[in-house]
C-alpha cells in the first residue's frame, strides 16, 4: 500500500484508497468494493481494479491506477494525435507533440501522458524543463510505460 | 465418406445446406469506458469503417480497415473489444443483470465477461472461472484494458464451481465445444464424432454443477459455437430431463432449436433455443434455462 501511495505522490496527486479494500496476491495489488470483498477467497487470481505489482522493491503500476491518479490534480502532459500514436508504440515525446501541461514541468518530474480526449496513455519522465526554450524535435518526456504494453504482453 | 462429407450430410439431415462462409470481423463497444467518445468517428479517422450489426445493440462489423483493429489506440484504451457477432449474443439474453451475482463459468479470454460487466455497469459481482492458467492472463489483461472492476477471477474448473460455496443469480456457460468450420479452416480434417461425444459429456458435467449453484429464481445461459446437436439440443433435452431445469423464451437472432434430431423426438420446449447456422455470423447455439417451479 505504501508503494502505491508513494508512486501516486510522484505525480503530485493525492490518491485516497481505503486499505481495508486492498487485496494483495503474490505482490499484485487489487482494489475491491464492498460487494466484491465478500467474494474474494484466498486463492483468487484477479479481483476488482488491478493497481499494479511490486517486484524486487520496485512498483509497476497498472493502467487502471494511472487512470485513477489522472482523476486527481496530478502532473499531466496532453499530447496531440501523432505524438499519442508514437507514445503508444513506445516512443518518447517530442516537445512539438505537447499541446498542454498541468502541474510540475521541471526536469526529472514524473508526468502522466494524456491524449486530447482526456484518456491516460501512460506515464513518463520530463527530461528537459517544459518552460525552457528548445527545438521542436527535442525529446521532452521519456516514455516509461504506455498502453501499448497490452499488445506487448500478449506477444 | 470423408470427414467433411460426413458432417455435411449430417447438416443436410438437420435441414441446412452447407455453404462456405467467410468470417466477418466484429467489435463491441465498451460502455464502461466509452460514454460519448464518438468511437465510430475516431475509428473512421484511423481508417476503420464500421457497419452496425442490426441484431446487436453495441455490435459493429468491421466493413473495411487499413490498420489492425486490435492495435489502435482506442482498442488499447479499452473503448471496444473484438468479438465475433454471434458470440455477442449470449450475454444479452439475461434479464436484469445489475447488482446480481453472476458466474461466468468458462470465462477466458473474457469477451463475454467484459460484456456482462457492461450490462451490470460494474455493479454486483462476476465470478469468472477458467481451467487453464495461461488463459487467465489473457482474461486479466482484457478486464484491466476495459476497466472492469466487479470481477473476481479464479483458476478453477467449471465442474468444481460448487467449491466456491456460492449461489448465483445468473450463470453463463459458454461451454468448451467442438467449434465450427467458419473459425477453423482445418475443422473438417481435425474433428471426429469422438470429439463431439467427449465435449457433450464435459458440457453435461458443467451443466450439472452449474444447476447445483443456481439460485431458485436464477437463469443459466448456455452457448456453444458447435453445430453438432449432441452439444446443443440433445444436451438441453438431457438437462430438462435430469437437472430440474426448463428452457426459457429468448428473443434473438437465429432459428428455432431442433426438436427432431436424426429421428429422435426431443422436448417441444427445445424450439425456444436458438440455432445459428453459419452465414451472417459463425455457427452458434444459445439457450436460456431456469429452474422448474416445484408445486407443493
Amino acid at each position: 500500500m505504501k508503494q502505491i501511495i508513494a508512486f501516486s505522490a510522484k505525480f503530485g496527486g493525492k490518491l485516497v484508497l481505503n486499505t481495508e479494500f486492498i487485496a494483495e496476491k503474490n505482490g499484485r495489488y487489487f482494489f475491491l468494493n464492498k460487494t466484491l470483498r465478500r467474494f474474494v477467497q484466498e486463492d483468487f487470481y484477479y479481483a476488482g481494479i488491478y493497481l499494479g505489482k511490486a517486484k524486487n522493491g520496485k512498483f509497476f503500476p497498472s493502467f487502471n491506477l494511472l487512470s485513477l491518479i489522472a482523476k486527481s490534480r496530478a502532473n499531466k502532459v496532453v499530447i496531440d494525435r501523432k505524438a499519442s500514436w508514437l507514445f503508444i508504440c513506445g516512443r518518447d515525446i517530442f516537445r512539438k507533440g505537447i499541446v498542454a501541461v498541468q502541474g510540475l514541468r521541471g526536469k526529472n518530474d514524473y508526468t502522466l501522458v494524456m491524449n486530447e480526449h482526456g484518456e491516460c496513455l501512460g506515464f513518463g519522465k520530463i527530461v528537459c524543463s517544459l518552460d525552457s526554450a528548445g527545438k521542436d524535435t527535442d525529446i521532452a518526456v521519456r516514455n516509461i510505460s504506455d498502453v501499448g504494453d497490452f499488445l506487448r504482453r500478449e506477444s | 465418406m470423408s470427414s467433411k462429407g460426413f458432417f455435411i450430410s449430417r447438416y443436410a439431415q438437420l435441414g441446412w445446406e452447407f455453404k462456405e462462409t467467410q468470417l466477418r470481423q466484429a467489435i463491441r463497444t465498451n460502455i464502461l469506458n466509452n460514454s460519448g467518445k464518438n468511437l465510430e468517428q475516431r475509428l473512421e479517422a484511423t481508417g476503420i469503417q464500421l457497419e452496425r450489426i442490426p441484431f446487436l445493440e453495441k455490435g459493429y462489423w468491421v466493413y473495411s480497415s487499413k490498420v489492425s483493429v486490435g492495435a489502435t489506440a482506442e482498442y488499447l484504451l479499452g473503448l471496444y473489444s473484438i468479438q465475433e457477432a454471434a458470440a455477442q449474443i449470449p450475454a444479452t439474453l439475461f434479464t436484469a443483470l445489475r447488482g446480481k451475482i453472476v458466474l461466468d463459468s468458462c470465462a477466458a479470454p473474457g469477451g463475454k465477461t467484459v460484456q456482462l460487466a457492461n450490462f451490470m455497469n460494474n455493479n454486483g459481482a462476476i465470478i469468472a472461472l477458467d481451467v487453464k492458467r495461461k488463459r487467465l492472463s489473457a482474461l486479466s489483461n482484457h478486464l484491466e484494458r476495459c476497466h472492469v472492476s466487479n470481477t473476481v477471477v479464479y483458476l478453477l474448473d467449471a465442474r468444481h464451481a460448487s467449491q466456491l460455496r456460492l449461489k448465483f443469480d445468473r450463470i453463463l456457460i459458454d461451454a468448451p465445444c467442438s467449434g465450427n468450420f467458419v473459425t477453423d479452416s482445418n475443422w473438417f480434417k481435425r474433428r471426429t464424432m469422438d470429439d463431439v461425444e467427449r465435449n457433450a459429456i464435459l458440457q453435461r458435467e458443467i451443466l450439472t454443477h452449474a444447476a447445483s449453484c443456481l439460485s431458485d429464481d436464477g437463469e443459466i445461459v448456455y452457448s456453444t459455437c458447435s453445430m453438432e446437436p449432441e452439444e446443443n439440443e440433445l444436451n438441453m433435452d438431457w438437462a430438462i430431463r435430469n437437472l430440474g431445469l426448463k428452457i426459457e423464451e429468448i428473443n434473438c437472432y437465429g432459428q428455432k432449436g431442433l426438436t427432431n434430431v436424426f429421428g429422435v423426438q426431443l422436448d417441444s420446449s427445445i424450439e425456444k433455443c436458438r440455432r445459428i447456422w453459419p452465414g451472417e455470423t459463425q455457427g452458434f447455439f444459445v439457450a436460456k434455462l431456469g429452474k422448474k417451479t416445484v408445486r407443493l
